[in-house]
């Protein structure tokens, strides 16, 4: 059921591994990649002015001012060109924009990425940045599932972002629903089995506010009451109510 | 099947321990071997709890933390290999020529694209100033006339020499790699781009011939050329292979096609760089040293043949 529902949203991608497991990557879009590039100009930018300061400081007659001025273009160069087919193939897909901003280049099979895959992605930023700021970029993000530029289609990458969810909060009840709030329910609920997940996604997410609880509680039963034709006081107690009847108080059976 | 949170509470030391240990460093590899296989032994396990859970319906958060694990645990434990010294050893003296004469026919399309607009450029140039104003700014024109005025018999000081080296360096891979990257768009930003550049090469050249110096533009050209010019065209050679496979997919999807000549692309991208790097060593300190015509043309001489000999038998394969 899970599955069917997430299958319908277009941020994610099934990777399938040699030992025959399907799991699902989160593919970042362009906001969240657009920031990691920031991240990067930045870093970009203070290490330029770092180099900078320090050569300045070190060189005092004219020629060596010269000179300077061809060891800054090489940096330059460096930082355009090599930054990130450097980084990307030195921190397994991760330049410290993508890692602040929790993304990873990988292969779209889900393998991690080549030094070969991060230099085509990176050397076709050329194309991806024509006319002006990513336009062809954007427009081939915008036309494949899987958010990619055109240096990830040639390269075979995609771009995904990497959490690490922790908060699994136990299905709790602060005051479980009493047998006489059980018993005015009909014999028969009419819930299909999304709405019976939905219920239980709203039950387990116990670290939303109680006035926020409240608000979305107050959307969820009214529908429900409706259809069922109950009458109730309060909404948080009615969900709890259908939830206990139709799968136990453990949740599931 | 058992219940979520009975499964989450049973299984969530095992989740925590393969989170840590996937936390501890970057590189799975460094970590002591015990570690490695603890890790790949909690991956295989984390990844049937997934299905579990899949198979149970467990809700999407735990299928979400799940799958976000098992993906991390496949990124540190498939990591690509480590890089070799040998695989660069491999491209410059195999590879690179290999691949680039599998793609002669690109090759010979992107040398003609870049040399016959550079002559009529040339000609043109050379017989009127107006022609050549048709290709460069007035500025650029006059620059360029001053500069070559000078023939460099004396050479320059060093501190220029490198100056001129990072100029370079910036400059013309900045130009090579829009010739490649720009192929991407069905080889019309190579095709745009090669032309482009060979019109502004003969212009240059007509137009400081005309103002009779020539002599000491080929001078100082034609050692750094060999590499600079051929490694231009390489660049675009590979982004005339990525537009044909755009075009001629031979049943294939367009990016599937393009997906097959991906390592081909790469490996004359790399190619073309590492010339490139070498043409700006040569621009930068050899180029303008202060040698005699005559040395300058017969080191020339030598490097042309030595590229043309390098692209041409490289990498072959004895014959029985």
């Amino acid at each position: 059921v899970i599955g069917s529902a997430a299958e319908a949203l277009d941020n994610t991608t099934d990777v399938e591994t040699p030992e025959r497991v399907r799991f699902r990557h989160h593919v970042a879009g362009p906001v969240r990649r657009g920031l990691a590039y920031l991240v990067d100009a930045v870093v970009r930018g203070g290490i330029l002015l770092g180099i900078g300061v320090v050569i300045t400081a070190s060189t005092g007659s004219p020629r060596a001012k010269v000179s300077s001025s061809g060891l800054m273009l090489i940096v330059l160069f460096a930082l355009e060109w090599v930054y990130f087919v450097a980084l990307e193939s030195a921190l397994n897909g991760q330049t410290p924009g993508k890692r602040a901003l929790g993304l990873r280049v990988v292969k779209t099979g889900g393998h991690p990425v080549t030094f070969i895959d991060c230099v085509l992605r990176n050397l076709l930023r050329g194309a991806d940045f024509l006319p002006i700021g990513y336009v062809v970029g954007l427009a081939s993000m915008a036309a494949d599932r899987r958010f990619r530029r055109l240096g990830d289609r040639v390269a075979g990458t995609m771009v995904v972002i990497e959490d690490r969810p922790r908060a699994l909060p136990a299905l709790g009840f602060d005051a479980p629903p009493t047998d006489a709030e059980l018993a005015a329910l009909p014999g028969r609920l009419a819930l299909r089995p999304d709405e019976l997940d939905a219920i239980e996604l709203f039950l387990r997410r116990r670290t939303l506010s109680a006035p926020r609880r409240r608000e979305l509680a107050e959307l969820i039963a009214p529908p429900l009451a409706a259809r069922l034709g109950v009458v109730y006081d309060d909404p948080e107690r009615l969900i709890a109510a259908l939830f206990v009847r139709a799968r136990g108080r453990g949740g599931r059976a | 099947v058992i219940d979520q949170d009975a499964f989450v509470a049973r299984r969530r030391t095992a989740w925590d321990e393969l989170d840590a240990l996937l936390g501890a460093g970057r590189d799975l590899h460094k970590l002591p071997p015990a570690n490695i296989s603890r890790a790949a032994a909690l991956y295989r396990s984390v990844c049937s709890d997934l299905m579990r859970a899949r198979a149970a319906g467990y809700d999407a958060d735990v299928v979400r933390l799940l799958d976000a694990l098992a993906a991390r645990a496949h990124g540190a434990l498939y990591r690509a290999p480590p890089h070799r010294v040998s695989a660069l050893w491999d491209l410059v003296a195999r590879e690179f020529p290999r691949t680039l004469r599998r793609h002669g026919r690109a090759f010979a399309c992107a040398t003609a694209l870049m040399i016959v607009p550079a002559i009529v450029s040339f000609a043109g140039s050379r017989q009127s100033r107006e022609f050549a104003l048709q290709v460069l700014p007035e500025e650029t024109a006059e620059q360029m006339e001053a500069v070559y005025a000078d023939d460099m018999s004396r050479g320059r000081d060093e501190a220029t020499d490198l100056a001129m080296a990072g100029f370079y360096v910036s400059n013309n891979v900045g130009i090579a790699f829009r010739c490649f990257s720009t192929g991407v768009l069905f080889g019309l930003g190579s095709v745009f781009f090669l032309v482009y550049n060979g019109l502004v090469f003969g212009a240059v050249a007509g137009l400081v011939s005309r103002a009779g110096h020539g002599r000491n533009l080929f001078t100082f050209v034609a050692g750094h050329g060999a590499f600079e010019l051929t490694a231009i065209v390489v660049a675009a050679t590979a982004g005339l292979v990525m537009g044909y496979a755009l075009v001629a997919t031979g049943g294939l999807t367009r990016w599937a096609s393009l997906r097959r000549r991906a390592p081909d692309v790469a490996r004359l991208v790399m190619g073309a760089a590492l010339m490139l790097l070498v043409a700006a060593g040569i621009e930068g300190f050899w180029s303008p040293a202060g040698f005699p015509a005559p040395v300058k043309w017969s080191v020339a001489a030598a490097l042309w043949v030595a590229v043309a000999a390098y692209l041409a038998f490289a990498g072959r394969e004895a014959r029985a």
